[in-house]
C-alpha cells in the first residue's frame, strides 16, 4: 500500500498544534513515517509541495479573503481536509475579537495600523471550505492525534468523545477546582483531552467547545453561586473559546 | 478468626514489613482530599481520611482497563492479577465492593475484575473522620459489610485487628501483634458502633419503602424535570459511585498500526449518548434522550431496580456523588427525601 | 465462554470465524456465511445474538440469521450504519471476523412448538427471524399453521431473494410481503405491514406471534393483534438496544431494570408491557 501524502498548513494561529505533533519525539514520529509520507510541514522540514495530497491538516482560523483563496487551493488538491485545533474548528480565541472593537491598540500599541495586522472576522475554516474531520483543542491532544491518524490509516474515523471534561477529571481523581474555591467549565466542555488542565490546578476553559445540549443556565448559576462570579462575568466567561458559538 | 492488638507506634512498621513482600494500596492525601494509591512508604498512609475521591473499586476495575491485546495474528487477554493488600477501606466501601463482587459474578463471571479481587487481601478500617456529605448511618444500615479479610479499629493507644478469613489471619502472623484482650475487642466494637450516629445527613426511611415509592414515581415527569433541572449530564455522580459498574469499550491501534488493544473505560449513564444507538442512515435513536430521563434512571437503578437483587439499596451512603456534583443536585439525601415527601 | 491461557473464563475473548461466503442483498447490507476457525459448530437458539467484531474497530451486536438446524456454518446479515459495521462489511471471503456468543435469551422454542406461528418482520428485522423461519421449516411437523409477514421500505430493500422465492412457492409457509413505496417493477402489495393482516383470514387467537422490526412498527402491529384477541403472553418481541458487552455488565442496553442483552433481546410482550422504556 502506498503511504498517504500528508501536509500541514497554517492560518491565523500560534502553530502550537503543529508543535504538539512534533512533541511526540523521534521514536513515535519515525515509526509514523513508515505509514505516512509527510510532504509539507514547516515546523519540521523545509520542503513544500504543489502536488495533490491525501490528508491536509489545517491549523488556524480564516480571517481574510486571501485566506479563502489559499484554503480553496488546498481543498482542491487534498482528498481529506482536517480542521486541526481550536482556531480552525471554531475560530478559537481569535474569535474573541469578533465581539470587540478596541483590541488593536490595546494589543499592538503604535503598530496597530500596520497593514499585515489588518484582518477581518475570525471564522472556522469550514466557513470557507468543506471540512472532513475536526481535531479539537487548544492545543490538540497529541495522544488523541495518534488515534485520529491511525483511524484515517485504517479507513475509518476516530469516534470523538461526546461527554464533558468532568467525567475525565473524576476518572483520574483530580481534586475539583470548585473544591479549591476556584471556577471551572468542565461540566459543559467537550472531553477527549484527558482533562490535563484541572489536574495541573487550572480551570477548564472549554477549548474544545461545548458538549451538545450544554446546560449553560446551570453553568452560569454555578459560576455565580459557587465560584462567586458576578452575573455579567458568569455570562462572559464561557466566551473565551466559544465566542463564535455565543451571541 | 482471631483478635489482635498493635500499638500505635508499631503500626507503620507493620505496614512497611508487609510492603517488602506485597503491593500495599491504602488511602493517601491528594491536595486537601484523599485517594487510594500504592504506598511508597507506610508514612503516606492516612487512616484518618474521611472519604477518598474514587472508591476502592478501581483496584479491581480500573477507570481504564485493557481487556484484549491483538496483532495481525492473534487476540489475547490481559488478565494479570498482582498480589495486593488493600488497606484502610471504610465499611461503606466494603459494602460497595460486596455489590460489585455480586454484580461481576452474576450470570457471566467477569474475571477481568474477579482475578484481581481474589488476589487481594482487604483490611477494612474504622472511620476516624466523617465526610460532610456522608449518610451511611441511615441508608441500608441493615446491610452488613462482608467482603473483607480483617478489620482494623483505632482504639486509644493503638489498633485492634480482627481477622475474618485465613487470608486476614496471615497478616497478623507477623511480630508486633499480641492477642487483644476482651476489653480491647469490646472497645473496638464501641468505636465502630458510636460512629454510626456521626453523619450529619439523614435518610430516615426504610430502603424497601424507598424502592417502592421511587419506582412508583417513574411517570411523574414534573417531579423528575424539577429534580434534574440543573443537571449537566456530566456523569460525575456515576464515576465516583462505588456501585456504578457501567463501561464503554473502545479499540485502538498502536503506532505500528498493526497491533493494538481493546480497552474498557468507566462510562456514565447520565451522559447524553449512553443509550444512543446509531440507526440506518447514520441518525441516532436515543432511548434516554432527555437529561431528566437519565437522571431518573440513576435513581431507579440505585433505589429500586437493584434493590431486590442486592438485598438493599445500591447505595452505600458514602456521599461522593453529592460532593462531586457542582450543581449540587445529585445528593441522594435531597432526591430521596423529596420523593418520599411528595404525593405522587 | 472462551477460556484464556491462564485458565480464566474470559467473557471478552472472541473466537475467530472465517468468512466462507458473502453476498450483497442491498447496497447497505451484506450477508455473511461464517465458520468457526476451529471447525466447531456454534450452539445456539434462534433469536440469540453474536457480538461481531473486527479488531481495532470494535464490536457490534448482530442477530444470527440462520437456524441451528443447519450446523456446518452460520449466517449474519450486517447493515452498514456506523464505523464498526462499515469495517465488518469491508471484509470478504477468506477474511476473519471475531465473534463472541451466542449471547442473550432467544426464542423460547417450547412456547412456540405445537402452535400456529405468525412472524411479523420489518426491514432488517427479517435477519434474526430468518433463524426461526428456517428452524420451523426444518421441523415443520412440530408446528401448526405458519404465517410470515415481511415488509420493507421499497423493493430494493427486500432481503433474501432466494428464500422469498422459495417461501412464495412453498405450501409449508403462508408468506405475505409488502413495501411502503413501490417502484415501476413492483406488482405486489403496497402499504405498511399492518395492512397485511387484511390479506389472510387464518390467524387464530391461539397463534404465537413474533415481532421484529423498527420500534415504530410495533405499535401498529399490536393494534391488529389486539383485534384478533391474541393475549400478550403469546406475543414475542425482539428488541434492539446498544448491546455493547452482551453479557449484562456494561449497562448500555438497559430497559428499566432489564438488560436487553441477557434478559432479551427476545421478550414476551406481557413482560415488557410494564417497562416504560421498552417501546
Amino acid at each position: 500500500m502506498t503511504k498517504p501524502r500528508v501536509a500541514f498548513f497554517d492560518f491565523a494561529s500560534c502553530e502550537g498544534c503543529q508543535i504538539e505533533f512534533t512533541n511526540h519525539g523521534d521514536a513515535v514520529i519515525l515509526e509514523l513515517l513508515n505509514h505516512l509520507d509527510i510532504v509539507e510541514f514547516r515546523e519540521a522540514m523545509t520542503e513544500t509541495t504543489n502536488e495533490p495530497i491525501d490528508i491536509a491538516f489545517i491549523e488556524g482560523s480564516f480571517t481574510r479573503e486571501s485566506d479563502r483563496v489559499r484554503l480553496q487551493a488546498i481543498r482542491s488538491r487534498a482528498k481529506t481536509v482536517i480542521a486541526y485545533g481550536a482556531c480552525a474548528v471554531t475560530g478559537g480565541i481569535n474569535a474573541l475579537k469578533n465581539h470587540q472593537d478596541d483590541f488593536a491598540e490595546e494589543v499592538y500599541g503604535e503598530a496597530a495600523y500596520m497593514p499585515h495586522l489588518r484582518s477581518g472576522t475570525a471564522r472556522p475554516i469550514s466557513a470557507a471550505i468543506k471540512v472532513d474531520h475536526e481535531v479539537r483543542g487548544c492545543p490538540v491532544s497529541k495522544e488523541e492525534l495518534l488515534l485520529v491518524i491511525s483511524n484515517l490509516l485504517h479507513g475509518t474515523t476516530y469516534a470523538v468523545p461526546t461527554f464533558p471534561v468532568c467525567a475525565q477529571c473524576k476518572r483520574r481523581e483530580t481534586v475539583c477546582r470548585y473544591e479549591e474555591g476556584d471556577h471551572c467549565m468542565g461540566q459543559v466542555a467537550r472531553a477527549g483531552c484527558g482533562a490535563p488542565c484541572p489536574a495541573d490546578g487550572i480551570p477548564c476553559e472549554a477549548c474544545r467547545g461545548f458538549v451538545d445540549d450544554a446546560n449553560l443556565g446551570a453553568l452560569e448559576k454555578v459560576l455565580v453561586e459557587r465560584a462567586g462570579f458576578s452575573q455579567r462575568r458568569a455570562v462572559a466567561k464561557s466566551r473565551m473559546f466559544t465566542a463564535n458559538l455565543r451571541s | 478468626m482471631g483478635a489482635y492488638f498493635i500499638g500505635a507506634h508499631e503500626l507503620l512498621g507493620w505496614v512497611d514489613g508487609l510492603r517488602e513482600s506485597t503491593r500495599i494500596i491504602g488511602p493517601v492525601a491528594k491536595r486537601q482530599r484523599f485517594v487510594f494509591a500504592e504506598l511508597e512508604s507506610a508514612a503516606q498512609l492516612r487512616l484518618d481520611y474521611d472519604v477518598t475521591i474514587l472508591p476502592p473499586k478501581k483496584v479491581f476495575f480500573p477507570p481504564k482497563q485493557q481487556i484484549l491485546a491483538f496483532d495481525s495474528e492473534r487476540v489475547s487477554d490481559c488478565i494479570d492479577p498482582v498480589p495486593t493488600v488493600l488497606l484502610g477501606v471504610h465499611f461503606y466501601d466494603v459494602k460497595g465492593l460486596d455489590m460489585t463482587d455480586f454484580l461481576m459474578r452474576e450470570r457471566y463471571e467477569d474475571w477481568n475484575y474477579l482475578a484481581q479481587r481474589e488476589a487481594t487481601t482487604i483490611v477494612a478500617s474504622s472511620v476516624q473522620s466523617v465526610a460532610p456529605r456522608a449518610f451511611w448511618g441511615s441508608i441500608g444500615a441493615h446491610v452488613r459489610p462482608q467482603g473483607h479479610d480483617a478489620m482494623l479499629t483505632k482504639v486509644s493507644e493503638g489498633y485492634v485487628l480482627e481477622t475474618r478469613t485465613p487470608k486476614g489471619e496471615r497478616l497478623a502472623g507477623l511480630e508486633r501483634f499480641r492477642h487483644a484482650t476482651d476489653d480491647e475487642v469490646a472497645g473496638a466494637e464501641r468505636v465502630n458502633a458510636a460512629v454510626m450516629d456521626q453523619c450529619s445527613q439523614l435518610m430516615p426511611y426504610d430502603s424497601k419503602e424507598i424502592a417502592t415509592k421511587v419506582r412508583e414515581s417513574f411517570g411523574n415527569e414534573e417531579l423528575w424535570d424539577d429534580l434534574a433541572m440543573d443537571c449537566f449530564s456530566c456523569g460525575s455522580c456515576n464515576i465516583v459511585c462505588p456501585t456504578c459498574y457501567c463501561f464503554d469499550v473502545r479499540d485502538s491501534w498502536n503506532v505500528d498500526q498493526t497491533s493494538g488493544q481493546r480497552t474498557r473505560y468507566w462510562d456514565a449513564c447520565l451522559t447524553r449518548e449512553f443509550a444512543a444507538v446509531t440507526m440506518a442512515g447514520g441518525q441516532k435513536e436515543n432511548f434516554r434522550e432527555h437529561h431528566a430521563s437519565r437522571f431518573r434512571h440513576r435513581f431507579m437503578r440505585k433505589a429500586a431496580y437493584l434493590h431486590d437483587k442486592l438485598g438493599g439499596p445500591a447505595c452505600t451512603g458514602c456521599g461522593r456523588c453529592a460532593a462531586a456534583c457542582t450543581a449540587n443536585i445529585a445528593d441522594p439525601v435531597r432526591v430521596i427525601n423529596t420523593i418520599m415527601g411528595v404525593t405522587l | 465462554m472462551t477460556k484464556d491461557e491462564a485458565g480464566f473464563d474470559n467473557i471478552f475473548l472472541p473466537r475467530e470465524a472465517k468468512i466462507i461466503r458473502t453476498s450483497r442483498p442491498t447496497p447497505s447490507e451484506k450477508h455473511f456465511t461464517l465458520q468457526l476457525a476451529d471447525r466447531t459448530s456454534l450452539d445456539f437458539v434462534p433469536g440469540q445474538i453474536l457480538e461481531v467484531g473486527v479488531m481495532g474497530y470494535g464490536e457490534s451486536p448482530i442477530g444470527i440469521a440462520s437456524s441451528p438446524t443447519r450446523t456446518d456454518s452460520f449466517d449474519i446479515v450486517v447493515r452498514t450504519v456506523g464505523r464498526v459495521t462499515t469495517a465488518i462489511n469491508s471484509r470478504d471471503v477468506g477474511d476473519s471476523l471475531w465473534i463472541r456468543g451466542p449471547l442473550g435469551h432467544g426464542f423460547d422454542m417450547d412456547e412456540l412448538r405445537g402452535h400456529d406461528v405468525l412472524i411479523v418482520a420489518g426491514g432488517i428485522g427479517l435477519c434474526p427471524t430468518r433463524s426461526l423461519i428456517q428452524y420451523i421449516l426444518d421441523r415443520r411437523d412440530e408446528f401448526g399453521r405458519f404465517t410470515l409477514f415481511y415488509g420493507a421500505r421499497d423493493p430494493l430493500q427486500l432481503l433474501f431473494t432466494e428464500d422469498r422465492l422459495e417461501w412464495r412457492r412453498s405450501d409449508a409457509i403462508d408468506y405475505h410481503e409488502t413495501v411502503d413505496r413501490a417502484d415501476a417493477t413492483w406488482t405486489g402489495n403496497v402499504g405498511v405491514i399492518p395492512t397485511l393482516f387484511h390479506k389472510t383470514a387464518h390467524i387464530s387467537p391461539d397463534t404465537r406471534v413474533v415481532i421484529c422490526g423498527p420500534p415504530v412498527m410495533f405499535k401498529y402491529v399490536l393494534i391488529e393483534l389486539d383485534k384478533l384477541g391474541i393475549p400478550r403472553e403469546n406475543i414475542f418481541v425482539d428488541l434492539e438496544r446498544r448491546m455493547k458487552c452482551g453479557v449484562g455488565k456494561c449497562g448500555h442496553c438497559q430497559i428499566n431494570d432489564k438488560y436487553c442483552c441477557i434478559d432479551g433481546p427476545v421478550f414476551t410482550f406481557a413482560k415488557i408491557w410494564e417497562l416504560e422504556e421498552a417501546i
